[in-house]
Formats: C-alpha cells, structure tokens, sequence
C-alpha cells in the first residue's frame, strides 16, 4: 500500500462526509430540488451544445456560399477581363472576410501539399466551376488543405497560362453572438430552477405535516386528525396515519376508563370502611384501619390522576409560582412539623407564569413529598426566567439515586427496591404524574445527584 | 320543640346511607335517609330539616338538579358529597350555594366536623338574612373566589393559598372591620380545618400576609390587635 492510499484511506471517508454533510441539504425538499436542478442542468447543457453545434454548421455553410458565389465572380471578372486589365480589375473588387486573392505565373498550389477534405470541397460547391460552360472554365482547377480546419488554397488556371490564387480562410465561427438567445436561456433555466424549488417544497409539504402530526400526537392523543386530501400517496398515508391515532386514541381511552372506574368503584367500599372503623371498639385497631384506609385512597388519586391526565383539560391561568411553592412547603409542614425545619424556599418574592394551577400544585407536591419520604428535606430553588424557561429545583438530603437508574424513576409504578416498604409508601407514581405535568406545560423534569450529597429534581417551565 | 338537629341524608349506596345514619345518630342528630332525588323530593316536606348532606352522584335526577331545588324551596345548608377531582361539579355546587363539601372517599369525623361548622354558622346567621352565595368577593385591590376556592392579586394572577390560609382569609372577609380573638378565629375555623389549627393561627396570618404583600411589621390590611387578635381593615365588596 503506498502513502497515498495511505492518506486517502485515513482522510477520504471523513472528507466525504464533510462534503456531503456540507453539501447535500438535510431536507427532502432540498434533496429532491438538487436532483432536479442538477438534471436540468445537464438537459440544459447538452441542448445549449447541440443548439451550438447546429449554429456553427449553419454559420459555416453561410459563409462557404458567400465565399464560393464570390469566387465564381471573382473568376468570372478575371476570366471576362483583358489579360493586360486584369490586375487591375482584381485589384477593385471588394472581397469578403476570409479570401484572398492574387494573380501569379505559378499556382499557389505546390505538387505534395495535402489535398483537401472532400466535405469542405462540397461544401464550396467547387464542383459547379467544372460543370460551367467552356469558355468560363478554368482549363485547370487545383485544391489543397491548410493547416486551419475552414481554409483551403485554390488555384484556377486562365486560359493564358497565368493562375488566380485564392487563399479561403473562414473565419472562426461564433455560436453566441445573440445575446437575446442568452439571455433568454439564462431567463429560463432561473425560471426552471424556481418552479423546481417551488414544486418540490410543495410536494414535500405533507411529508412535513405528517411528522408534525405525529409529535402532536405524541404530546396530545385528541390533536385534530390530519386532512386526507392531496395526491394518492399522501392520502394513503395521512388515511393510515388517522387509522393509527384513532386506535391509539381508543386504547388510551379503554386504559383511562378502566382505571378511572376502578377508582371510581373502590371510593364506596372505602367510605363504608371507614365509616364502619367508626364502630370499632378497639382504639389502636381502628387507628390502623384508617391509616391503611388512608393509604389506599391515596393510591387510588394517584393512579386515577395518572390515568386521567387532568393536566390536559384545565385550563391555564396565571399564577404565582413563588406563591405555589411556598404553599406547597406549607402544606408540606403542616402535614408533617417534625421536618418543618427541613423545609425551605429560594427564590423570587413573586414569579407570574401562564399554567394550570391544580396540576402544577400536584406536580409540585409530588416532588416535595418525596423529597421528604426519600430525603428526609426539601428544599424549592427557583430562578428567573432566563432563555425563556423558568427553572425550579426540589433538593434532599438523601442517599440519591444511581445513576443509571434515573430514567427508570421516571415509569410509571417504579419504585428504588429499597424504598419498597410500607414506611415510605407511594405506589410509584409521584414522578410519572409530575413530569407528564411538566411536560404538558411545555417543560420537562430531570434528576440529578448534587455533589453536596442528595437528590435534585429539575424542573422547566416555559416563562 | 325538639331542638336536635334533623339531617336529611340523600346517598344512593344502601350501606353508607344506613353506617352514616348510624354514626350521626350516635353523635346526637335525628336523621332521615333517602336513596335519590325521587324520595328525597318526598320527605322533603314531612320534616323541618336543619341540613342536607347531600351526595351529587345520583341514580337519575342528579344531586346538582336536586340542590338547585332545594334552594328554590328553602336555604337549609347543604353539605355536598363529591367525588375526586370532579372540580365542575363541586364549583357549580358551591355557585348553586351548598354551603360546604366533603369529597368521597370521605373521612366520616371530617365529614362530622363540617356538619357542625355549618350548623353553627347557619344558626349564628339565621338572624340576619342569609347571604346569597358570592361569585366574587373585592378587597383592597384582591378578589376571593369562594366557588374556586381561589385568590387572585391585583394584576389578577392566581396566588396560591394553603387550605389553613384560605379558610382563615374566607373568615376575615366575611367579617371585615370587626376584631377577632385568637379563639374566635379558632371557634370559627376549627369545624373547617381537619387537624390541628391551635397554635397555626398566628403562623397562617403571617403567611397570609406575606402572601398579600401586607409587611408583618407594619400590616396595613390584616392588623395585629393588641390582647390577642386580628382584623381585617378594608372594604369587602361582594358580587353575586
């Protein structure tokens, strides 16, 4: 192998991708537009070079005539003349472009000069000079090539002996002198190239309104169906498309009905629980009859506010998110005083967003509660909005989270295996519910491990 | 005259409607029961009755519809029974004018507490004529929405309120310029406040007005009375 393969292997593949990464658009439209325009282009230039080629066949065989109408009466003048007049009547007549002529005792034509292609001598219709009445004809007619492609040096013998030499020299032929027909090429292809762009981009458009479709539904199962009008294809797609988020639609609902009847169902037998625990004589088994009742209405809210998704149909108000979280911690304290020391909030006195207050309330509760279960405090960061997001952070002081293990917090009825005690309770819900909350505002929750120790929840908010 | 309070209890589940005549009974009501609208319309007029607990999930004519007849045909208090998270239902509820809610699953004391808060409230304001249930209640620039249970500032952004902070704000709207003792407000709010609110008092009015931008040191619309209690300073303005 030598060094220059050497060099293309270790360099090429990282420069074609350069290339076409630089090169090629990214988009469809952009793809299909350069194909488009590369192939007129190569249309519009093998018809430019055929259209020239034709030019210059018809120019030269323009001027072949001229030039051979103008020998004929140039020999015609010269042969007509008086011998001793006839240099004089050579010298008057004007000769086009491309010919000369002069009157020699010898023939400018010497014996081995390269005798002349039989197209070009067609081509000056020097065959008709021999056909010419007697008296007209040149008792001797010599050809021969020059070195330029159109020339050609002619000799005619006169009748006395003496020779008319002619020097043919067409000049070189000019394809692109209308600059009419340039321009309006130029005018045509730029014409092309927009109707190109300008198709591709339409055609392109539902391929565009197709993925746009599919991430709102992603976010929202009700978005409108897409219209499945348009070319066959795009109908076939869109038609499938609506086919596909109809059934997802159906199951979303199945599951939240299930769930929601479910919950709904379990409220009555609890209520008469509790009211029965009433009756109860005996004092520590009713308090823990009420305490599991407790825990079991508390998993039923929280699975029927996962399953309900009640973020999607409040409506958004403004609100103090300041106020929000102090309230929450609030609750948060007044739920359980003993960690009200651990409780603590950072932030603006006042901070207005556009959001839906129950769901953001629960969103936030999550987050502080288990902050507190997991982490024995909490403590609410918030900043002011800076690139558009409002940014909020939920602290412990906890053992954290590995992190690999991160994401998977965020499933639904997950749980860290060491947490799965009746202690610390939770179904496993608390952070799905707060981030499909967060997300439904437009934000999103991450976890991270703080270096100081303990867990931080990251919030965003559009500002 | 038998001065024990008569509630009239409209459940469509047999059981709750028979364990809960049972707990009230025990703690010295006089309860009458009925199974949906139909049989409450017809008890209706054989007893004086001093409160409905009344639950908005009805088989046939719902517990809304029955409320808003009821209202026609008296102001007996009604405690509304509601499921979670049915927020229309409780806020039109409350706009209908059902003086108080307990959501189901609920906590039989809790649901005893209310009773009592209401009954008092309602005998306590049975001399003057009773109010009729604000959508909106004005004070110094603030709105109180008592149907949304919510407080909105003078730019009209939501301020969030704890449930302690909300029901100690309804109580000192209510009552504008007038003094409150701590045991007032304690009277006044412990039949709405599950758990203990003795030594919270003084917490929630501060948090209240750190919330109402009211500076503690100097409060300007919830005042500090020497001897232990507070009062609102501003004029309440209700629209209905």
């Amino acid at each position: 192998m030598s060094w220059q393969q050497l060099w293309i292997g270790r360099h090429e593949p990282g420069l074609v991708s350069w290339l076409s990464r630089r090169l090629v658009p990214a988009s469809l439209a952009g793809r299909t537009a350069l194909v488009l325009v590369l192939g007129l282009m190569v249309v519009q230039a093998a018809g430019l070079t055929i259209h020239a080629l034709d030019r210059v066949d018809l120019q030269r065989l323009g001027q072949a005539r001229e030039v051979s109408s103008r020998i004929f009466g140039l020999w015609r003048s010269v042969v007509l003349a008086a011998p001793d007049r006839r240099e004089a009547v050579l010298a008057d007549i004007e000769l086009p472009l491309g010919l000369v002529a002069a009157l020699d005792a010898r023939p400018i034509v010497r014996p081995g000069m390269p005798a002349p292609p039989l197209p070009a001598v067609r081509m000056f219709r020097l065959e008709v000079m021999l056909a010419a009445p007697p008296r007209f004809r040149p008792r001797e007619v010599l050809l021969a090539a020059t070195p330029q492609v159109d020339g050609m040096l002619i000799a005619f013998r006169l009748p006395e002996g003496e020779w008319l030499n002619m020097i043919v020299h067409l000049p070189p032929p000019r394809p692109w002198h209308s600059e009419t027909f340039l321009s309006a090429f130029a005018v045509m292809t730029i014409a092309a190239v927009l109707m190109a762009l300008w198709a591709t981009r339409r055609l392109t458009r539902p391929v565009v309104d197709l993925a746009r479709a599919a991430e709102r539904l992603g976010r929202d199962v009700n978005a409108p169906p897409l219209p499945e009008d348009g070319p066959r294809e795009v109908g076939m797609a869109a038609r499938a498309f609506n086919t596909m988020a109809s059934r997802i639609r159906r199951f979303v609902g199945d599951r939240t009905q299930l769930l929601a009847a479910i919950g709904h169902d379990l409220r009555t037998p609890i209520t008469r629980l509790r009211l029965r625990a009433e009756f109860m004589e005996d004092d520590e088994q009713r308090r823990k009859m009420l305490s599991d009742l407790d825990e079991m209405e508390a998993m039923i809210t929280a699975t029927l506010a996962f399953a309900r998704d009640d973020a999607a149909t409040e409506p958004s108000v403004a609100l103090d998110l300041a106020a929000l979280a102090r309230t929450v911690l609030d609750e948060a304290a007044d739920a359980r005083p003993e960690l009200a020391d651990s409780l603590d909030y950072q932030g603006p006195e006042r901070l207005t967003v556009r959001v839906r207050p129950v769901a953001l309330k629960r969103a936030l509760a999550n987050l502080v509660g288990n902050a507190m279960a997991y982490g024995g405090a909490a403590r609410i960061r918030l900043s002011l909005p800076s690139k558009g997001l409002v940014r909020l952070a939920v602290e412990d002081d906890g053992p954290g989270i590995p992190e690999d293990q991160m994401e998977a917090m965020f499933q639904p009825f997950r749980r860290m295996e060491s947490s799965r005690n009746r202690e610390t309770g939770g179904v496993g819900l608390g952070l799905p519910i707060a981030r499909n909350i967060f997300r439904a505002h437009g934000g999103d929750i991450t976890l991270a491990n703080r270096p100081e120790g303990g867990l931080v929840a990251m919030g965003s908010l559009p500002a | 005259m038998d001065t024990t309070p008569h509630i009239l209890i409209v459940d469509d589940d047999r059981e709750i409607r028979e364990l809960l005549s049972k707990f009230l009974e025990r703690q010295g009501f006089r309860i009458a029961a009925a199974r949906d609208a139909r049989e409450a319309r017809r008890l209706w007029p054989l007893g004086r009755y001093h409160l409905v607990v009344l639950d908005l999930m009805l088989p046939g004519e719902s517990g809304l519809d029955l409320a808003r007849w009821l209202r026609s045909q008296s102001d007996v208090p009604i405690v509304m029974l509601t499921a979670m998270g049915e927020e229309t239902d409780r806020i039109v509820g409350l706009e209908l004018g059902a003086d108080d809610y307990v959501a189901k699953p609920f906590n039989p004391r809790e649901l005893l507490a209310r009773i009592r808060a209401v009954l008092r409230r309602a005998s306590g304001e049975a001399a003057s004529a009773k109010e009729p249930p604000a959508k909106a209640i004005h004070f110094a620039g603030w709105t109180l929405e008592p149907g949304r249970r919510r407080l909105l500032n003078p730019d009209d952004v939501e301020v969030p309120l704890t449930g302690g902070e909300y029901e100690l704000l309804t109580v000192l709207v209510e009552r504008p310029n007038r003094v409150l003792t701590r045991d007032m407000l304690m009277d006044l709010l412990r039949g709405r406040q599950a758990g203990p609110f003795d030594r919270a008092i003084d917490v929630a009015v501060s948090r209240l007005r750190r919330k109402l931008e009211d500076d503690g040191r100097n409060p300007t619309l919830i005042k500090t009375v020497r001897g232990g209690g507070y009062v609102l300073a501003a004029t309440v303005d209700r629209a209905a």
